[in-house]
């Protein structure tokens, strides 16, 4: 099982396919967009990174292809798909009814 | 769309799964090179695993690691695994294949399209009060009226007929069909051709036939065998056609030879009723029909019933009350039961159903005792696994991937088994029948495959399922802390190891026995004595009413045969009689003293036989009294009505009496013979009517001259006793010269005749069968004992080796266990006794000259078993024995 991230649950795949939304990143960047995305709030582990792609993979909402990275390092690029893209849309509103609805029962109680 | 495109993602994952696997280590292998020092990176190892779990194919790797896991420990333990797979192998093999056998027998359908095809029956008799069937002018016209309803609408008849292919003559069931008969069965011959419209019509004449694929395959399976002559009822006709494989027709046993109904001068040439399919009034046809498809039953039964109506509106004289009926092919499909008079097929077919269920339960018990001994061995290992973090769920699947692998491996065996067991029961039943036949195909279907994988899952879930669970329940910790040797302590495995090994044996002995009651009832029938002597005597059976000849000139056929043989070298006497003595077949009467006052009360059911000069001279039977028949009441249109009669009937008569003088009647006999006082001018010694009835029934005999009987046997009595088998080339080839056209039904020794008798068949068969059966039963027993003994010795390793140390005598170790295996033996020996006398009380209904206590049979049955299972035990005693004190002490 992923170790815990601190996220909720299943918003670390949004979260993969909102940094892949702007341009293809391999792994590595995938986790450090995120942490700096979050002002360094959110840090993704490697244990919880590496099954969430496998599962995007699975689902068809990314594709990944080794490249030579600015370095001159073989990395492996995810890039998002056209029904990752619509995945993405989706997850994203259902996360933000969710929010809003938890968000104003907070602010009543 | 979406979840498809997700399983042929994982599809391809799991094709390419190594290339794969080494990519997400690539890729984990540049993260971890890009996050520089220090590498906070985790476990790879597990990290992959994690990521491969995304993929969904963990439990394909489970099933996977638990096969190889139980086959490394299968091949660690090959007695036990080879043990239950024969176990499991016999149970099963015997079962598939007496299932194969009903299944082929009682429940495949006869034909492909069964549901397509319904049979018309006239719901109604003649006048006279007699069922009636179709006649030709009948059938064509609801033919013609129905050519809407039915796809094809064939007639046919059957009848036996006598057929020689080239072997020489013999009796045979033949179909007389018109030629859509094959299509309505949608099955077109194998080879060759169907009958024409031409040779249908009755009275045609034109000698075609079809013959059946086994006896194809007889005549050498050869191409040419179309266009080659077989000679029917003495006529020569041309083979036009092969039936399909497999196919029998509307009964079993099928016909061995189809006839156009246009041969029907010849077909039946003995039955003067059917000799003419022609005339509306012969009412001596079947009608089957294939009902064209979207053509509900209703509609064709109601169309039929106005065609029967329309019908007997037309013919008011010949059809009153004729109603057609339309029904499924129903009810019995087995056509004649063998000594079904008396019960003993359908008895023996119930046996036959019942014995390899008992076989299973016996493979079964000794499977559960094989698990249980194997489940406290591996106690300890099961402990380890689980303090080692196996879950439960884990270690039961283990145990039933074990299981189901040994199950699957038994039901290949038993699969393989069963092929056997099935060519056997076909091979024993064949002989067993009174013609020779063809049987529908036996052979293997996907249900008797279903049945295999039935029996397989469900050995493996009450079998493996059962110890799995009640293994994995325990703490670990207490079995951790129990030593091996201390199991000896705890009786109650192998109590119940005990109790599944009494079983088994008590079902041996009940097979056992029960073979041995058929066995002696052959041995009895085999060497029962008919009365006279049977050495030295060939028999010729012939039939001249098959070939169509009257009275007149079958009794020249007779007469001309018998004085032909006469003068045959080495013949010594030769006389005739139509019914042979020794069988269980053949003609009786209700016979009454005459003028009795109430003749019905009085009646006894004897034997009846028209007989020959010197017919009881050439049997070797003395007159008892009286005299033989003269001549004059031996040549057709004697006067006075005489007879003779056997001591049995006499005594049965007039007990006590001079029977001699006296005067009988037939209640039963028709025509002129009706109630006419007859008078006993001889009395002859009894003979035995069958080899499997040991007590002889009356015999009456009348003269050739008072009574015409087509089928006769003649009865040669030769030179030399040994030299008789030697003749029978002669003899055949001097019956074919006298007459080739006459039906010759068989040449035989008559001891030949006798050993290929029904009863002495079925009882033959049903000895070999419970033989067999109680022989692996027994063999599964064997090994039960086997098992629990060897279980038991060693987990008492430790208190045997020091026992030995302090002193004890090896032989007093080796009479303890052989002492304690006795023990269950000659309980289960006690019960099964019961059990036999239970079936002995059973059979001797069935079986002839054997008592439900047959001390012969319950003494050695038993004896074989005890010796058995001492046997069985004493390996494992010699190894008590043998026990070397330091090591069973060290092995703490």
């Amino acid at each position: 099982m992923p170790r815990d991230t601190g996220l909720p649950p299943g918003t670390l795949m949004m979260l993969v396919l909102r940094v892949l939304k702007t341009q293809p990143l391999h792994g590595y960047a995938i986790a450090q967009r995120i942490h700096l995305l979050s002002a360094e709030e959110l840090s993704v582990e490697e244990g919880s990174l590496y099954p969430a792609l496998q599962k995007l993979l699975v689902k068809g909402w990314v594709t990944a292809a080794w490249r030579e990275s600015e370095s001159g390092r073989q990395v492996r690029e995810y890039r998002i798909t056209p029904s990752g893209r619509r995945e993405l849309e989706a997850e994203v509103a259902e996360y933000r009814r969710m929010a809003n609805a938890i968000g104003v029962l907070l602010d009543e109680a | 769309m979406a979840i498809v495109g997700e399983w042929i993602r994982r599809l391809g994952y799991l094709l390419r799964r190594d290339a794969h696997e080494d990519e997400l280590r690539r890729e984990m292998e540049a993260h971890r090179a890009q996050m520089g020092e220090p590498p906070a990176f985790g476990n790879t190892l597990r990290l992959r695993e994690e990521a491969r779990d995304a993929w969904g194919w963990t439990w394909l790797d489970d099933i996977v690691a638990d096969t190889r896991f139980a086959w490394r420990t299968l091949r660690h333990s090959p007695g036990f695994a080879l043990t239950a797979v024969v176990t499991l192998a016999l149970g099963i093999g015997v079962n598939i294949g007496m299932f194969s056998f009903v299944n082929g027998l009682l429940l495949r359908p006869l034909y492909a399209n069964a549901d397509e095809v319904v049979v018309l029956d006239i719901d109604s008799t003649t006048p006279s009060g007699e069922g009636r069937d179709f006649s030709y002018p009948n059938y064509r016209d609801v033919q013609e009226a129905t050519t809407d309803i039915f796809a094809s609408l064939a007639a046919y008849a059957t009848d036996f007929v006598g057929l020689d292919a080239g072997d020489g003559a013999r009796r045979a069931l033949a179909s007389a069909i018109t030629g859509n008969y094959f299509q309505v069965f949608s099955a077109p011959p194998a080879h060759g051709r169907s009958f024409t419209a031409e040779e249908d019509r009755p009275g045609a004449g034109i000698r075609v036939a079809i013959i059946s694929y086994p006896l194809w395959e007889q005549l050498g399976s050869d191409p040419d065998t179309l266009g080659r002559l077989v000679r029917i009822n003495g006529e020569l006709f041309t083979v036009v056609g092969v039936a399909p494989r497999g196919f029998a027709g509307m009964s079993i046993p099928g016909p061995e030879v189809w006839l156009p109904l246009g041969t029907d001068g010849i077909f039946s040439a003995g039955n003067a009723e059917r000799r003419t399919f022609g005339s509306r009034e012969a009412h001596a046809l079947n009608v089957v029909g294939r009902l064209r498809s979207g053509i509900p039953e209703q509609t064709a039964e109601a169309a039929v019933a106005t065609v029967g109506r329309r019908l007997e509106q037309a013919f008011p004289a010949i059809n009153a009350g004729y109603a057609i009926d339309l029904s499924r092919p129903s009810g019995p499909r087995l056509m004649f039961m063998p000594g079904a008079g008396r019960g003993a097929f359908a008895g023996l077919a119930l046996l036959l159903m019942l014995m390899p269920v008992v076989v299973l339960l016996v493979a079964c018990l000794n499977l559960a005792d094989l698990l249980l001994a194997r489940g406290h061995v591996r106690r300890q290992e099961l402990a380890i696994r689980s303090s080692l973090g196996g879950g439960r769920s884990r270690l039961v699947r283990q145990l039933l991937t074990e299981g189901l692998l040994l199950a699957l491996a038994g039901g290949a065996v038993g699969l393989w088994l069963s092929t056997w067991a099935t060519k056997t029961l076909v091979a024993s039943l064949r002989p067993a029948l009174p013609v020779a036949v063809s049987l529908p195909d036996v052979s293997l279907d996907w249900r008797a495959l279903l049945g295999t994988m039935a029996f397989s899952l469900l050995a493996t879930l009450v079998f493996g399922a059962g110890p799995a669970l009640a293994l994995t329940r325990r703490a670990a910790a207490a079995d951790l802390k129990r030593h091996t040797g201390d199991e000896g302590h705890r009786p109650g495995g192998v109590r119940i190891g005990n109790a599944l090994v009494i079983a088994q044996i008590a079902l041996s002995l009940l097979l056992l026995s029960s073979g041995g009651l058929f066995m002696m009832s052959a041995i009895g029938a085999a060497t029962a004595d008919p009365g006279f002597r049977l050495d030295g005597k060939l028999i010729v059976q012939v039939d001249p009413g098959l070939a169509g000849y009257d009275e007149a000139r079958g009794r020249q056929a007779h007469l001309a045969l018998i004085d032909r043989l006469r003068t045959v070298p080495g013949v010594e006497a030769v006389t005739i009689g139509s019914r042979l003595a020794f069988t269980a077949y053949g003609d009786s009467r209700d016979v009454a003293p005459s003028g009795a006052a109430d003749p019905q009360s009085s009646s006894v059911d004897a034997a009846f036989s028209v007989v020959g000069r010197d017919y009881a001279r050439v049997l070797g039977l003395p007159m008892l009294a009286g005299r033989d028949f003269s001549d004059a009441e031996l040549s057709r249109g004697s006067g006075e009505r005489v007879a003779i009669i056997d001591d049995v009937l006499a005594e049965a008569l007039w007990p006590g009496e001079y029977a001699l003088g006296r005067l009988i009647q037939f209640l039963d006999a028709e025509g002129p013979e009706a109630r006419q006082p007859i008078l006993v001018v001889g009395i002859l010694p009894a003979v035995k009517h069958s080899p499997g009835n040991p007590r002889p029934s009356g015999h009456v005999y009348v003269p050739l001259g008072q009574h015409y009987e087509s089928a006769m046997t003649l009865v040669l009595r030769v030179a030399g006793e040994e030299g008789e088998r030697a003749m029978l080339g002669t003899v055949a080839r001097v019956v074919r010269d006298v007459d080739e056209r006459l039906p010759i039904l068989s040449v035989a020794t008559w001891r030949d005749h006798r050993d290929a008798d029904l009863d002495v068949l079925v009882l033959r068969a049903g000895a070999g069968v419970f033989s067999t059966f109680g022989g692996i039963a027994l063999l599964l027993a064997v090994l039960g004992v086997y098992g629990v003994k060897s279980y038991v010795v060693s987990r008492r390793t430790r208190e045997f080796g020091i026992r030995i140390a302090i002193g004890a005598y090896p032989r007093a170790l080796l009479w303890q266990v052989l002492r304690e295996g006795g023990r269950i033996t000659a309980i289960g020996i006690g019960i099964g006794l019961l059990l036999a006398v239970g079936a002995g009380q059973f059979l001797q209904g069935i079986l002839y000259g054997v008592n439900s206590i047959e001390p012969i049979v319950l003494v050695t049955a038993p004896l074989i078993l005890l010796a058995a299972s001492l046997l069985a035990s004493y390996i494992p005693a010699l190894r008590a024995t043998r026990v070397d004190p330091t090591v069973a002490l060290r092995s703490e």
